[in-house]
């Protein structure tokens, strides 16, 4: 049930597999230095005992500042530059990306926090008229790198062939090159994951016995995609979108 | 009534005997009309609600969701026909391309009710016969439960008001047949009467996972909403009230129902909205209940009445023009009126007006179920086939196919549900190890706590054989010589490596592949072969 993910900074010796913590609305989570008062410990001297708090907010989250003198910076890092700034002392300042990367001075170094709202609701299609609207599931926002991967990887069934078996990473890689020169197999494979976790899918069973296999993960996303229109023919538009209107 | 409608029809459009006269709702799939029957069969009734899914390829909403939301009404309404369930009597396609709109549409013909209970509540809130329409909708409820059918999408909108005042449950495209004690439905929800175990939930390839008990979550807030006028969980909008579902189902609240409601309607709400789904009441100590805080308070006839209604009346069709029948009046005088009118009229045939013009025959049963994919008459129990034919569609691979998953457990076990064979280990019709099934053995493909015992009961071992062959499928080598569906099954006898590297069916397996690739053929139907 919960709304918030949030993505502690990689700590070198700690390879832990999910280090993620998850957040139901009205759950709190206080970050800082000291071990004893915080749920997300920064072991970084220059980092305050009780930096900040990060809540979830039904489908959004908000941060206080509990530093004295740093003002964090949240940036979209989707958002080409956009970004709030949360002064020090500012309690429950609403942030409203569904990529989040909080960014906390500390001694010279900058330490990120990464946090995903991703059940961020949007309208669907025209709505009925009689009272609650019956709604999908899930919400996907169109203009996401995550939704241009996701178009990749449907792409080929979408085109007539039933059975085709989704793309490669690498030919995803590659598909989606003229709209965002910036892509990598990296970044497209982290966008996989994340929609994973977005679409809310199950871990398979080749999972559980032998660590991920990417194959199972996007097959079973371009299925529930196609199952739900989540993507559908026209929306292929964004994969050959021209620079000015590429996906962010 | 505002908003764009899903699908517009003239007045006056004909479908079959239908002639289209004026809206009545539309949804956000599909829209609703008013239709008078224009001759044809006199078992028809002389009006009928037709309910139009944008079904077709022309159509502009054309999407793959929708033939699938069309085919589980459909599919719920021929196999199911309750007394508190609205009834189909037929339904068309349109054919017409000169209106690309509608060309292909599914057109559901159903009975026709005179208003929903969101209706009623809109221009009434805490209607006066209130605790009678919920002990109504919990009947409905009882009806699907025992027929193994969850609702999925339970709310005012979808309960409708007869002409005698009765409840009836209606629009089941949500709806689920349970396979064990879940049922999958496609992921669509209504906020404000979704279980919190389902919010946000995860949805595997087949849906989301749902069980009757999110029927019995939803009628505990239908019932304080019909009572009280409000909803169960603080908020002003469904988005807050979901959040303080999520909060309450933490523990993080407690739950504070309206001091409107009754001491006996207190604790049937209580016991609907309890944290998580194992702790809320069975739906059939829940109709109890519900009969009972209906029945209080009024006089013994009002139970008795209520319960004749119930039992008498839904087949009747009250003669036309008694529209108005007051819904605030007392159960009794309602139900006396309704009776009334009911006895001695004409009783609909059974079946009769379903199986002429649908689509498909009426009533499938089980000894010819999936005909088309699974010969009938070569000896295939009629018991298992449901689950043959379900879990081959369930993978939806060209190789895994009904007739393979016949051949293998005619095979395996000669079709055995108690079969037991210690010394290699293996249980039950699919000859499941106990250690392997616990990878196949939950829908959702999550592995079991721990290592399942025998007896593993055919509902179980048949769909987690589908998904295993599901899975071996994509693995196989393409291009390896022979028959798929024979490398699928020695694959699922050894594995999709051994196959591969043998670059067939591996020498110590071909007896077996031999006895599967004979009953292959044997059930396949002659056209598919």
């Amino acid at each position: 049930m919960y709304s918030i993910i949030v993505v502690p900074p990689p700590t070198p010796g700690d390879e832990r597999r999910d280090g993620r913590l998850r957040l139901a609305p009205g759950e709190r989570l206080a970050f800082g230095r000291s071990a004893p008062d915080n749920d997300l410990v920064i072991t970084h001297d220059g980092v305050s005992r009780r930096a900040g708090e990060i809540t979830a907010q039904g489908a959004f989250w908000i941060l206080s500042n509990l530093s004295a003198r740093h003002t964090y910076v949240v940036e979209n890092p989707e958002g080409a530059g956009e970004h709030i700034k949360v002064a020090p002392g500012r309690l429950d300042a609403p942030v409203p990306f569904e990529f989040s990367r909080i960014v906390l001075p500390a001694a010279g170094d900058l330490l990120t926090i990464d946090v995903w709202a991703p059940r961020h609701d949007y309208l669907h299609g025209a709505g009925g008229a009689d009272g609650e609207p019956t709604a999908p599931a899930f919400s996907v926002d169109r203009s996401k790198r995550y939704f241009a991967v996701l178009a990749a990887l449907c792409e080929p069934r979408l085109r007539g062939d039933p059975h085709a078996p989704p793309p490669t990473v690498d030919q995803v890689v590659e598909r989606l090159r003229p709209a965002w020169p910036a892509a990598s197999r990296t970044s497209v494979q982290w966008n996989i994951d994340y929609l994973a976790v977005k679409l809310r899918l199950k871990p398979g069973p080749e999972n559980a016995e032998s660590g991920p296999r990417l194959h199972g993960k996007k097959e079973s996303l371009v299925s529930l995609a196609l199952r739900f229109d989540l993507v559908r023919e026209d929306d292929l538009a964004v994969l050959a979108a021209p620079q000015g209107r590429a996906p962010r | 009534m505002t908003g764009p409608w899903a699908v517009p029809v003239p007045r006056g459009y004909r479908v079959g005997v239908w002639e289209v006269r004026r809206p009545i709702a539309t949804g956000a799939f599909g829209s609703v009309y008013e239709a008078r029957r224009t001759g044809g069969d006199p078992a028809l009734p002389a009006s009928a609600a037709l309910k139009f899914l944008p079904t077709g390829t022309g159509t502009p909403r054309h999407l793959a969701h929708l033939r699938e939301l069309a085919d589980r009404e459909i599919a719920l309404h021929r196999r199911l026909r309750r007394p508190r369930l609205i009834r189909m009597y037929e339904t068309l396609t349109v054919d017409d391309p000169v209106r690309p709109g509608l060309d292909g549409a599914t057109v559901l013909v159903l009975e026709r009710a005179r208003d929903s209970l969101a209706g009623l509540l809109e221009v009434r809130p805490r209607p006066a016969d209130g605790p009678v329409l919920l002990a109504q909708v919990c009947e409905g409820l009882a009806q699907l439960h025992r027929a193994a059918w969850v609702h999925g999408d339970l709310k005012p909108a979808n309960v409708l008001l007869m002409a005698d005042g009765s409840a009836r449950l209606a629009d089941f495209n949500m709806a689920a047949e349970l396979e064990g004690t879940h049922a999958y439905t496609p992921a669509f929800s209504t906020l404000d009467y979704t279980p919190p175990e389902l919010l946000w939930s995860e949805i595997g390839e087949r849906g989301r996972r749902i069980r009757p008990s999110a029927d019995v979550w939803a009628f505990g807030v239908l019932a304080h909403l019909v009572l009280t006028g409000s909803f169960p969980l603080p908020g002003g909008t469904p988005t807050a009230r979901r959040d303080a579902a999520a909060a309450y189902a933490r523990g993080a609240d407690e739950l504070r129902l309206s001091p409107e409601l009754t001491d006996a309607w207190r604790e049937i709400v209580q016991a609907c909205l309890t944290r998580t789904h194992a702790g809320r009441i069975g739906t059939e100590a829940l109709l109890r209940r519900s009969q009972a805080a209906a029945g209080a308070g009024r006089s013994p006839g009002g139970t008795l009445l209520s319960r004749l209604r119930g039992a008498v009346l839904p087949r009747g069709r009250p003669r036309g023009r008694r529209a108005g029948i007051a819904l605030g009046a007392a159960a009794a005088t309602a139900a006396l009126a309704a009776l009334g009118h009911g006895v001695g009229v004409r009783v609909w045939p059974g079946a009769g007006a379903g199986s002429t013009s649908a689509a498909e025959p009426d009533g499938i049963g089980a000894a010819v179920y999936g005909a088309a994919d699974l010969r009938t008459d070569r000896g295939v129990p009629p018991a298992y086939r449901l689950l043959i034919v379900r879990t081959a569609h369930d993978c939806g691979r060209p190789g895994v196919t009904p007739p393979l998953i016949a051949a293998m457990l005619k095979v395996e076990s000669d079709f055995d549900p108690d079969l037991t064979d210690p010394a290699k280990d293996e249980y039950g019709i699919a000859r499941w190890t106990p250690s392997v099934l616990r990878w196949w053995m939950h829908p959702d493909g999550t592995p079991a706590q721990s290592v399942p015992e025998p007896p593993f009961p055919p509902a179980e071992s048949i769909p987690a054989m589908g998904r295993y062959l599901c899975w071996i499928e994509p693995r196989l080598d393409p291009g390896l010589p022979g028959d798929l569906r024979v490398l699928i099954a020695a694959a699922y006898r050894t594995s999709y490596a051994k196959v591969n590297d043998a670059h067939g069916v591996p020498p110590k397996y071909r007896g077996y592949a031999g006895h599967v690739a004979h009953y292959l053929q044997e059930y396949t139907p002659p056209r598919r072969r």
